[in-house]
Protein backbone atom coordinates (compact mmCIF):
# COMPACT_ATOMS: atom_id res chain seq x y z
CA UNK A 1 0.00 0.00 0.00
CA UNK A 2 1.27 3.10 -0.90
CA UNK A 3 1.54 6.36 1.34
CA UNK A 4 -0.83 9.20 0.26
CA UNK A 5 2.13 11.22 -0.19
CA UNK A 6 3.77 9.30 -2.57
CA UNK A 7 0.98 8.58 -4.24
CA UNK A 8 0.28 12.56 -4.60
CA UNK A 9 4.10 12.89 -6.04
CA UNK A 10 3.07 10.04 -8.61
CA UNK A 11 0.13 11.54 -9.78
CA UNK A 12 1.95 15.37 -10.04
CA UNK A 13 4.86 13.59 -12.05
CA UNK A 14 2.56 12.06 -14.54
CA UNK A 15 0.58 15.24 -14.78
CA UNK A 16 3.40 17.51 -15.30
CA UNK A 17 5.07 15.55 -18.05
CA UNK A 18 1.80 15.48 -19.76
CA UNK A 19 1.68 18.97 -19.50
CA UNK A 20 5.22 20.24 -20.07
CA UNK A 21 5.41 17.72 -23.19
CA UNK A 22 1.78 18.92 -24.09
CA UNK A 23 3.05 22.65 -24.55
CA UNK A 24 6.75 21.31 -26.05
CA UNK A 25 4.43 19.86 -28.21
CA UNK A 26 2.14 23.08 -29.06
CA UNK A 27 5.15 25.58 -29.90
CA UNK A 28 7.30 22.70 -32.15
CA UNK A 29 4.40 21.29 -34.06
CA UNK A 30 4.12 22.87 -38.02
CA UNK A 31 1.00 21.83 -38.66
CA UNK A 32 -1.46 24.37 -36.63
CA UNK A 33 -3.92 21.38 -35.61
CA UNK A 34 -1.14 19.54 -33.68
CA UNK A 35 -0.44 22.37 -31.64
CA UNK A 36 -3.99 22.99 -30.63
CA UNK A 37 -4.35 18.78 -29.44
CA UNK A 38 -0.66 19.72 -27.18
CA UNK A 39 -2.98 22.73 -25.87
CA UNK A 40 -5.74 20.46 -25.52
CA UNK A 41 -3.25 18.05 -23.35
CA UNK A 42 -1.99 20.95 -21.22
CA UNK A 43 -5.29 22.88 -20.09
CA UNK A 44 -6.35 18.76 -19.58
CA UNK A 45 -2.75 18.38 -17.33
CA UNK A 46 -3.97 22.11 -15.50
CA UNK A 47 -7.37 20.60 -14.67
CA UNK A 48 -5.61 17.28 -13.00
CA UNK A 49 -3.46 19.55 -11.08
CA UNK A 50 -6.33 21.45 -10.00
CA UNK A 51 -8.17 18.71 -8.65
CA UNK A 52 -4.65 17.75 -6.91
CA UNK A 53 -4.95 20.93 -4.77
CA UNK A 54 -8.07 19.98 -3.11
CA UNK A 55 -9.92 22.81 -5.43
CA UNK A 56 -12.86 20.45 -6.97
CA UNK A 57 -15.03 23.38 -8.45
CA UNK A 58 -11.79 24.87 -10.12
CA UNK A 59 -11.48 21.86 -11.59
CA UNK A 60 -15.00 21.23 -13.28
CA UNK A 61 -14.84 24.88 -14.39
CA UNK A 62 -11.18 24.70 -16.04
CA UNK A 63 -12.53 21.55 -17.74
CA UNK A 64 -15.76 22.97 -18.97
CA UNK A 65 -14.65 26.37 -20.10
CA UNK A 66 -10.83 25.80 -21.13
CA UNK A 67 -11.36 22.46 -22.56
CA UNK A 68 -14.58 22.38 -23.34
CA UNK A 69 -15.08 25.93 -25.23
CA UNK A 70 -11.45 27.65 -25.13
CA UNK A 71 -9.95 24.64 -27.13
CA UNK A 72 -13.15 23.45 -29.11
CA UNK A 73 -13.58 26.94 -30.71
CA UNK A 74 -9.75 27.37 -31.52
CA UNK A 75 -9.80 23.99 -33.49
CA UNK A 76 -12.89 25.01 -35.35
CA UNK A 77 -11.33 28.19 -36.32
CA UNK A 78 -8.85 26.36 -37.03
CA UNK A 79 -10.49 23.87 -39.63
CA UNK A 80 -12.40 26.37 -40.50
CA UNK A 81 -9.56 28.85 -41.71
CA UNK A 82 -8.38 25.35 -43.25
CA UNK A 83 -4.91 25.91 -44.48
CA UNK A 84 -3.79 23.73 -47.35
CA UNK A 85 -0.09 21.89 -46.81
CA UNK A 86 1.36 23.91 -49.06
CA UNK A 87 0.22 27.17 -47.61
CA UNK A 88 1.75 26.78 -43.97
CA UNK A 89 4.21 28.67 -42.91
CA UNK A 90 7.80 28.42 -43.54
CA UNK A 91 9.53 28.95 -40.58
CA UNK A 92 13.32 27.31 -41.73
CA UNK A 93 14.79 28.75 -38.70
CA UNK A 94 12.33 27.43 -35.85
CA UNK A 95 14.56 25.74 -33.43
CA UNK A 96 16.96 28.03 -33.75
CA UNK A 97 15.12 30.45 -32.57
CA UNK A 98 13.00 28.28 -30.14
CA UNK A 99 16.88 27.65 -28.74
CA UNK A 100 17.95 31.11 -28.35
CA UNK A 101 14.85 32.34 -26.78
CA UNK A 102 15.34 29.25 -24.35
CA UNK A 103 18.91 30.32 -23.49
CA UNK A 104 16.77 34.43 -23.00
CA UNK A 105 14.28 33.10 -20.67
CA UNK A 106 16.18 30.43 -18.31
CA UNK A 107 17.47 33.31 -16.01
CA UNK A 108 13.75 34.24 -15.57
CA UNK A 109 12.40 31.13 -15.11
CA UNK A 110 15.07 30.60 -12.07
CA UNK A 111 14.28 33.89 -11.05
CA UNK A 112 10.60 33.64 -11.14
CA UNK A 113 10.76 29.99 -8.83
CA UNK A 114 13.03 31.64 -6.68
CA UNK A 115 10.80 34.07 -5.61
CA UNK A 116 7.83 32.46 -5.86
CA UNK A 117 9.23 29.27 -3.08
CA UNK A 118 11.07 31.64 -1.03
CA UNK A 119 7.69 32.04 0.71
CA UNK A 120 8.71 28.45 2.28
CA UNK A 121 5.89 27.77 3.56
CA UNK A 122 3.95 24.64 3.91
CA UNK A 123 0.53 22.75 2.93
CA UNK A 124 -1.22 21.96 5.80
CA UNK A 125 -1.82 18.41 6.75
CA UNK A 126 -5.73 19.10 7.64
CA UNK A 127 -7.92 18.18 4.76
CA UNK A 128 -9.56 21.50 3.48
CA UNK A 129 -11.50 21.29 0.31
CA UNK A 130 -12.47 24.28 -1.08
CA UNK A 131 -15.66 23.17 -2.41
CA UNK A 132 -18.66 24.61 -4.87
CA UNK A 133 -19.87 26.41 -1.70
CA UNK A 134 -17.14 27.73 -0.39
CA UNK A 135 -15.91 29.66 -3.73
CA UNK A 136 -19.58 30.57 -4.31
CA UNK A 137 -20.02 32.32 -0.99
CA UNK A 138 -16.44 34.26 -1.49
CA UNK A 139 -17.60 35.10 -5.01
CA UNK A 140 -20.76 36.53 -3.59
CA UNK A 141 -19.66 38.41 -0.93
CA UNK A 142 -16.03 40.01 -0.78
CA UNK A 143 -15.39 39.26 -4.62
CA UNK A 144 -19.04 40.35 -5.90
CA UNK A 145 -17.27 43.92 -7.50
CA UNK A 146 -14.67 41.73 -9.51
CA UNK A 147 -17.08 39.41 -10.77
CA UNK A 148 -19.41 42.08 -12.66
CA UNK A 149 -15.86 43.34 -14.04
CA UNK A 150 -15.44 40.01 -15.36
CA UNK A 151 -19.03 39.75 -16.48
CA UNK A 152 -18.62 42.51 -18.40
CA UNK A 153 -15.78 41.99 -19.82
CA UNK A 154 -17.26 38.64 -21.07
CA UNK A 155 -20.15 40.41 -22.48
CA UNK A 156 -18.04 43.25 -24.24
CA UNK A 157 -15.63 40.64 -25.59
CA UNK A 158 -18.57 38.81 -27.34
CA UNK A 159 -20.13 41.85 -28.62
CA UNK A 160 -16.09 42.93 -30.03
CA UNK A 161 -16.13 39.82 -30.95
CA UNK A 162 -18.90 40.15 -33.72
CA UNK A 163 -17.90 43.40 -34.53
CA UNK A 164 -14.18 42.04 -35.38
CA UNK A 165 -15.29 39.15 -37.27
CA UNK A 166 -17.82 40.69 -39.26
CA UNK A 167 -17.75 41.03 -42.74
CA UNK A 168 -17.10 44.61 -44.18
CA UNK A 169 -19.94 46.11 -45.98
CA UNK A 170 -19.11 47.06 -49.93
CA UNK A 171 -18.48 50.20 -50.63
CA UNK A 172 -20.44 51.50 -53.53
CA UNK B 1 3.82 16.98 -2.58
CA UNK B 2 5.41 20.87 -1.58
CA UNK B 3 4.41 23.71 -3.23
CA UNK B 4 7.85 24.24 -4.83
CA UNK B 5 6.52 21.47 -7.08
CA UNK B 6 3.88 23.41 -8.41
CA UNK B 7 5.75 27.25 -8.52
CA UNK B 8 8.67 25.34 -10.58
CA UNK B 9 5.84 23.71 -13.15
CA UNK B 10 3.98 26.80 -13.22
CA UNK B 11 7.57 28.80 -13.96
CA UNK B 12 8.19 26.14 -16.54
CA UNK B 13 4.83 26.42 -18.54
CA UNK B 14 4.77 30.24 -18.00
CA UNK B 15 8.65 30.13 -19.82
CA UNK B 16 7.25 27.82 -22.11
CA UNK B 17 4.35 30.37 -23.30
CA UNK B 18 7.14 33.01 -23.31
CA UNK B 19 9.54 30.85 -25.87
CA UNK B 20 6.34 30.09 -27.88
CA UNK B 21 5.50 33.84 -28.20
CA UNK B 22 8.94 35.37 -29.11
CA UNK B 23 10.04 32.28 -31.44
CA UNK B 24 7.17 31.59 -33.67
CA UNK B 25 5.03 33.38 -36.43
CA UNK B 26 2.18 31.79 -36.59
CA UNK B 27 -0.57 33.80 -34.79
CA UNK B 28 -2.30 30.48 -33.75
CA UNK B 29 0.75 29.47 -31.92
CA UNK B 30 1.37 33.26 -30.63
CA UNK B 31 -2.32 32.90 -29.24
CA UNK B 32 -2.15 29.73 -27.23
CA UNK B 33 1.28 30.21 -25.36
CA UNK B 34 -0.44 33.88 -24.17
CA UNK B 35 -3.07 31.13 -22.68
CA UNK B 36 -0.51 29.15 -21.66
CA UNK B 37 1.15 31.74 -19.70
CA UNK B 38 -2.16 33.07 -18.15
CA UNK B 39 -3.29 29.46 -16.61
CA UNK B 40 0.49 28.99 -15.54
CA UNK B 41 -1.00 32.41 -13.45
CA UNK B 42 -3.84 30.36 -12.32
CA UNK B 43 -1.90 27.32 -11.48
CA UNK B 44 0.17 29.75 -8.88
CA UNK B 45 -3.14 31.53 -7.60
CA UNK B 46 -4.47 28.16 -6.62
CA UNK B 47 -1.61 26.99 -5.00
CA UNK B 48 -1.14 30.33 -2.89
CA UNK B 49 -4.98 29.15 -2.36
CA UNK B 50 -4.77 26.06 -0.84
CA UNK B 51 -0.98 26.98 1.10
CA UNK B 52 -2.77 29.90 2.68
CA UNK B 53 -6.51 28.05 3.43
CA UNK B 54 -8.57 31.04 1.79
CA UNK B 55 -10.94 30.47 -0.89
CA UNK B 56 -9.65 34.13 -2.28
CA UNK B 57 -6.80 32.74 -4.16
CA UNK B 58 -9.44 30.52 -6.21
CA UNK B 59 -12.21 32.57 -6.99
CA UNK B 60 -9.36 34.34 -8.53
CA UNK B 61 -8.10 31.89 -10.50
CA UNK B 62 -11.73 31.22 -11.57
CA UNK B 63 -12.37 35.13 -12.32
CA UNK B 64 -8.97 34.32 -14.61
CA UNK B 65 -10.78 31.43 -16.73
CA UNK B 66 -13.24 34.05 -17.59
CA UNK B 67 -10.72 36.44 -18.63
CA UNK B 68 -9.26 33.49 -20.62
CA UNK B 69 -12.76 32.88 -22.45
CA UNK B 70 -12.66 36.38 -23.80
CA UNK B 71 -9.22 36.74 -24.90
CA UNK B 72 -9.90 33.51 -26.50
CA UNK B 73 -13.52 34.86 -28.20
CA UNK B 74 -11.72 38.49 -28.98
CA UNK B 75 -8.46 37.22 -30.65
CA UNK B 76 -9.61 34.37 -32.22
CA UNK B 77 -11.77 36.98 -33.96
CA UNK B 78 -8.87 39.65 -35.00
CA UNK B 79 -7.19 35.95 -36.43
CA UNK B 80 -10.29 35.45 -38.70
CA UNK B 81 -10.55 38.85 -39.81
CA UNK B 82 -6.61 39.14 -40.23
CA UNK B 83 -6.94 36.04 -42.71
CA UNK B 84 -9.63 37.61 -44.64
CA UNK B 85 -7.92 40.70 -45.63
CA UNK B 86 -4.41 38.98 -45.58
CA UNK B 87 -5.11 35.36 -46.43
CA UNK B 88 -1.98 34.27 -44.26
CA UNK B 89 -1.26 33.98 -40.27
CA UNK B 90 1.91 34.47 -40.49
CA UNK B 91 2.83 37.55 -38.18
CA UNK B 92 5.46 38.94 -40.20
CA UNK B 93 3.06 39.96 -43.15
CA UNK B 94 1.10 42.54 -40.83
CA UNK B 95 3.17 45.35 -40.93
CA UNK B 96 0.57 48.29 -42.52
CA UNK B 97 0.97 50.20 -39.30
CA UNK B 98 5.03 49.98 -39.95
CA UNK B 99 5.74 51.04 -43.36
CA UNK B 100 5.86 54.50 -43.72
CA UNK B 101 6.74 54.44 -47.16
CA UNK B 102 3.71 52.66 -48.25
Amino acid sequence: MLETNTLEIIIFSILAAFMIGGSLAMITNKQTVFSAFGFLVAMLGLAGMFALLDNRFLAIAQIMVSVGAVVVFSMLTILTINMKEKSLLVEPDKFKWIAFSIVLIAPFTYLLYKSLSSTALKFSTSIQTFDTKAVGHELFTSWALPFEMVSILLLVGMLGSIVIARKKKEKR
Amino acid sequence: MTPDMFFGLASVLFSIGLVGIISRRNLFVVYMSIELMLSAISLILATFSKLQGDAGGSVMALLMIGVIASEAALFLAMIVHLYRDYRTVDSDDFDILGSADA
